[in-house]
């Protein structure tokens, strides 16, 4: 899968905001916001120099990060761009809830992609130094970051955008 | 006494910054669409390491606090000020309850949000502002169009509305980057 497959924009495709409607007009008085959101999950998931974390290891990271904070539909997502990446095996890491303590470098990264999305506070100067340890450049690390910080901010948006499709229907 | 503070607090990268004088085009292009007066912070310095997701969460970031009209930015602080505090980022919620106190002149409202939780806020706007934000926070899935009405009760229309959803999702992002990436002290 390349960019070029994806929809236009993510949330309207995943929410069903047709253009033309309210919700879409409302959206395009913000371009920017829409422009930008759609922009940072592009160079998130599948930017073009990846460094040393590949387009299947970062849709693994965020699909585990989607699972996480509850949102199935966006989980879905993540799992169908880990598959177009050929990350079978890693949707099962991701996928895997329990907290294990399985080896490896996939498994290293899920743990840290938990910290940052569910307890941020207990991240140390030890948890980025291991980071390092395994390979990962301060470049690598900040990525990884914002994209495990990212899934978050996709997560109340859509949650907020489909509690105002609520009031239109009511 | 709470932990929360809207003095300055300090912030430890624990990842080398970009040094401004050796940043690379590309990280300078990244820096340029972050808001002026925090993109030679060491904050935005860190993040330059990965220019790409920097120029794009960057331009969201200005937009999502500065874009003109809608909700006023003063609500924009407060919002994410209580945000903040809901996500535990000490940090973040002093730069905010400080520049929300600034826009407002309510820095005694704010201090007693600090010090003792929204439920004490008596404005009925802040307050809904408030609830609506902690919830969107720690329960997105829970969130449902009931949880809008307070917020029209208090006369919101819809590009506040939106406002206000786009100012706690970027928090939600925020919070996590500055405590995952560096040491608060105060």
């Amino acid at each position: 899968m390349t960019r070029d497959d994806l929809p236009e924009d993510l949330v309207e495709d995943m929410l069903g905001i047709a253009p033309g409607s309210p919700l879409a007009a409302l959206r395009a008085r913000r371009p920017e916001a829409r422009r930008h959101a759609e922009g940072a999950y592009r160079e998130l998931l599948m930017p073009e120099d990846p460094g040393n974390v590949s387009h299947a290891e970062r849709a693994a990271l965020a699909l585990r990060v989607a699972l996480r904070e509850g949102d199935r539909a966006l989980a879905a997502r993540y799992r169908a761009l880990l598959e177009a990446a050929g990350g079978e095996e890693a949707a099962m890491l991701a996928e895997d809830l329990t907290d294990g303590m399985m080896e490896g470098r996939l498994p290293a990264l899920l743990r840290y992609a938990d910290m940052v999305a569910a307890r941020p506070a207990t991240v140390g100067q030890d948890t980025i130094d291991a980071l390092s340890a395994m390979g990962l450049t301060p470049r690598d690390i900040v990525a990884v970051t914002q994209l495990v910080a990212f899934v978050p901010y996709q997560v109340r948006l859509m949650a907020g955008l489909r509690a105002m499709q609520g009031e239109g229907a009511a | 006494m709470s932990r929360f503070t809207m003095e300055e607090v300090g912030w430890t990268p624990r990842l080398p910054p970009v040094e401004a004088e050796t940043a690379t085009p590309a990280q300078l292009a990244a820096l340029e669409a972050c808001p002026p007066a925090q993109r030679r912070s060491t904050y935005f310095l860190t993040l330059a390491q990965d220019p790409a997701s920097l120029g794009e969460r960057g331009a969201l970031f200005n937009s999502v606090m500065y874009a003109p009209r809608g909700l006023p930015r003063a609500d924009r602080e407060f919002s994410t000020a209580v945000v903040s505090m809901a996500n535990g980022c000490v940090y973040c919620t002093s730069v905010h309850a400080r520049r929300f106190a600034e826009l407002s002149k309510q820095a005694e409202a704010m201090q007693r949000v600090l010090d003792e939780g929204h439920a004490v806020e008596t404005d009925p706007r802040r307050r809904a502002i408030a609830d609506f934000s902690e919830r969107l926070t720690l329960t997105p899935g829970a969130v449902t169009a009931a949880d809008l009405a307070p917020l029209r009760a208090v006369g919101m229309d819809d590009i506040e509305v939106l406002d206000l959803v786009h100012s706690v999702a970027m928090f939600a992002n925020a919070n996590r980057l500055m405590q995952s990436l560096g040491e608060t002290e105060k």
